[in-house]
């Protein structure tokens, strides 16, 4: 029986396109130090750290974590890489609550980073690799016709895009954290944005961020004895799966991995029907088409059914049962390899009660889900502001 | 014997350095290095962190060397293009006067027999200096600095970033596979392999199936049709980076050969515009003339050999509606 875990602390940095002034290692510890503070540590409280980013291609340094070693205090200390593409920050999170759960560790560091303006992700997702065809179109390009699949098979009118585009946009105006802030954000603006990638348009994708996010995971022992004043988001599921991306008969856009993944989760944390059951969701959705497939890959309603949600309003921050993304996302904030820890943190947040602005009243449980690579990876979890 | 291709990957990043390193670079544009204290250490290069906890460290620089103490070394006889010296030299550690730690540079020692542990350096500074590392173009012996070529001078603004041109060359094992399907393309032929648990069909030379992880070697191959229906397709607008050759918007179709449940992705397509391609166009391969032939590249990268990529073949449409979930 895995032990009770909890995620104590939290920290990111305020994201933004470029962050000239802080070296790799300078944005990585000021997440970290929010973490520890929010968990009332030090450096020397830590016995691991676990740290994930997407390729080393972003940024140019081969096996960061080397250089990170000593920056994050982990002299002395087992330090983990992971590395699953956009789903990275999630795994990342994940790992390090195993080392918890597991009980070989009490006092866990987790961290997840992406300084995207070293260089440039679209050339580094469309590096020519002999004997493949190139791709030349970087994330966009590969998504886009999942994306007509999607609309096709499910019916869904052009609008829901757009209305996604905006609703996250607006969420994050309340997450003073957010990499996007556009005020005027309104569906004429993402309706007239360049088609960038025939069916998804400019305003409907995620931007290039620099930024960092970090979690402390603590045992029930430690997280019984914090002394923080912000409760501890207790673990009540976690999961990860993948699939091969191309092979004949492969369901691109409803993953058998992420429905296996999230069954998995919900089986852990007892849920039938999460719609009703988790109050609040960080769901990764990078093109804003991915809010419904998500939905229905996630189990939140029948397949076919999830543009239906979006369109009624159900995934608002405002009125809606099932808000999903009030930090505003990855669609308003992405720093590739944070990402995923990005939802996973903002939905210990909503538990922890800490998400001011784009705080849902009383959160009982909240789902954090990441997928990446040609959505070949998943990692979820389920927290509670009970013990499981 | 197992044949390899070559590939070269080039990015020029931009990195940027933080306060503390930042300040170092700024330094050597004036022929000055900076160490930062850590209680009773000096620090060369200067950390933004004490090494060993982790905790913040105050930006209480102090200028050292520029003469230093080689503590050990190691001999470089044969030099490659990314070396800093194009002859033979030693990479040293050496310990700057009035630092606590070395600093990781080359000697110009002229042979391994004058490299000695207790060596004393100096640096030969480039005359124009940008903020790198490299700023020094290497330590020589003596107590004496030395500067190549006309000084210009330090930076007149702090230096924030530095270029890093990073150039990597692969070389690539190339599967058997992939050179019989290459092969076979200079005959138009689509080569095909069937997995012989799942029946699955894969082109494009992948030689494994990646459902059952089992090795598909000649015995599996298949001859494919060249002629298709597009399921579904990407237009592109092009944004630039560094590399990028596209201009305008261009098409990347998927391609479900006929008869099989073979789909080649992200094709490009001939004489079809963007706004005129469709889920349900029948479309037949195009090949490159032996003229156009070379040796990996073709219209769709090395896997597919003489294969350019598809063009539309006169039949009518195909109305179905599960094409457009054939992506791959
Ligand atoms: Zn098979």
């Amino acid at each position: 029986m895995a032990q009770r875990t909890a995620v104590i602390g939290v920290g990111q940095t305020y994201h933004r396109s470029k962050r000239e002034d802080v070296s790799i290692a300078g944005l990585v510890r000021e997440a970290a130090q929010r973490a520890l503070e929010d968990a009332q540590m030090d450096w020397a409280d830590i016995d691991a750290v676990v740290i994930g980013k997407a390729p080393d291609m972003f940024e140019g340094v081969v096996m960061p974590e080397l250089y990170l070693a000593p920056a994050l205090g982990a002299v002395g200390k087992p330090m983990i890489r992971v590395h699953t593409a956009g789903s990275v920050g999630g795994s990342t999170a994940l790992v390090a609550a195993h080392l918890v759960a597991s009980g070989t560790h009490e006092r866990v560091l987790t961290v997840a980073f992406e300084k995207q303006s070293d260089s440039d992700a679209m050339w580094a997702l469309s590096i020519p690799q002999p004997f493949s065809a190139p791709l030349l179109a970087g994330a966009g390009g590969y998504f886009a016709p999942i994306i007509r699949a999607y609309m096709r098979r499910s019916g869904a009118p052009d609008h829901i895009g757009i209305m996604v585009a905006v609703k996250d946009r607006k969420q994050a105006l309340k997450n003073p954290y957010a990499h996007l802030h556009i005020e005027d954000i309104s569906f004429e603006m993402v309706r007239d944005s360049i088609m960038l990638w025939d069916p998804v348009r400019y305003l409907e994708t995620c931007p290039s961020s620099d930024g960092a996010a970090a979690m402390v995971l603590a045992s029930e022992a430690v997280a019984d004895r914090s002394s923080s004043g912000t409760p501890p988001a207790w673990i009540h599921g976690m999961a990860m799966r993948s699939e091969p991306t191309m092979f004949a008969g492969r369901d691109q856009v409803n993953p058998k991995a992420g429905q296996e993944c999230a069954a998995d989760v919900y089986r852990q944390a007892g849920i039938t029907e999460p719609r009703r059951e988790i109050d609040v969701a960080e769901v990764y959705v990078p093109f804003s088409w991915y809010e419904p497939m998500w939905l229905e890959n996630l189990g939140f309603c029948a397949e076919g059914d999830g543009w239906k949600l979006t369109d009624a309003g159900a995934t608002a921050l405002d009125g809606g049962d099932i808000p999903w993304n009030c930090s505003g996302g990855v669609l308003s904030t992405n720093p590739i390899g944070a990402s995923g820890m990005l939802r996973f943190l903002e939905a210990a947040m909503q538990v922890r009660g800490q998400a001011g602005e784009h705080q849902v009243e009383t959160v009982r449980r909240s789902l954090g889900q990441a997928y990446g690579g040609g959505s070949q990876f998943f990692a979820m979890w389920v927290l509670g502001a009970d013990k499981p | 014997m197992t044949r390899f291709a070559e590939s070269t990957i080039t990015f020029p990043y931009k990195r940027s350095l933080g306060p503390v390193v930042g300040a170092f670079m700024t330094a050597l544009t004036d022929k000055r290095i900076l160490g930062i204290r850590n209680g009773k250490d000096i620090l060369v290069p200067p950390m933004e962190w004490d090494p060993t906890t982790g905790a913040e460290l105050a930006p209480d620089f102090v200028e050292v060397g520029p003469v230093g103490t080689v503590e050990s070394w190691t001999w470089v006889p044969t030099p490659s293009v990314q070396h800093p010296l194009q002859h033979a030299f030693a990479f040293a550690l050496i310990r700057l006067d009035g630092a606590t730690t070395p600093l990781l540079h080359a000697v110009d020692g002229g042979s391994s027999e004058r490299m000695v542990e207790g060596l004393r350096v100096a640096p030969r500074w480039r005359g124009t200096r940008v903020g790198r590392i490299d700023d020094i173009i290497c330590f020589v012996m003596g107590e004496v600095p030395e500067t190549d070529g006309g000084d210009t001078g330090a930076a007149q603004e702090p230096v924030q970033r530095m270029d890093y041109h990073a150039s990597i060359t692969y070389r690539n094992p190339v599967p058997a596979a992939t050179d019989r399907a290459v092969v076979a393309s200079r005959n138009r032929r689509l080569l095909g392999l069937r997995c012989p648990r799942c029946e699955r069909v894969y082109a494009g030379g992948k030689g494994y199936c990646p459902v059952d992880a089992v090795e598909l070697g000649p015995e599996c191959e298949v001859d494919l049709p060249t002629v298709g229906t597009i399921t579904n397709f990407a237009i592109v607008t092009p944004v630039s980076y560094p590399g990028q050759t596209e201009t305008e918007p261009f098409v990347r179709a998927f391609v479900l050969l006929d008869g099989t449940d073979v789909v080649i992705g992200y094709s490009p397509v001939i004489e079809l515009p963007a706004d005129e391609v469709r889920v349900g166009q029948r479309v037949a391969a195009v090949w490159a003339s032996p003229a156009e032939e070379h040796d990996q590249e073709g219209g769709m990268g090395g896997a597919w050999g003489s294969l350019l990529g598809w063009m539309p073949n006169g039949e009518p449409d195909i109305d179905d509606p599960d094409l457009v979930n054939r992506i791959f």
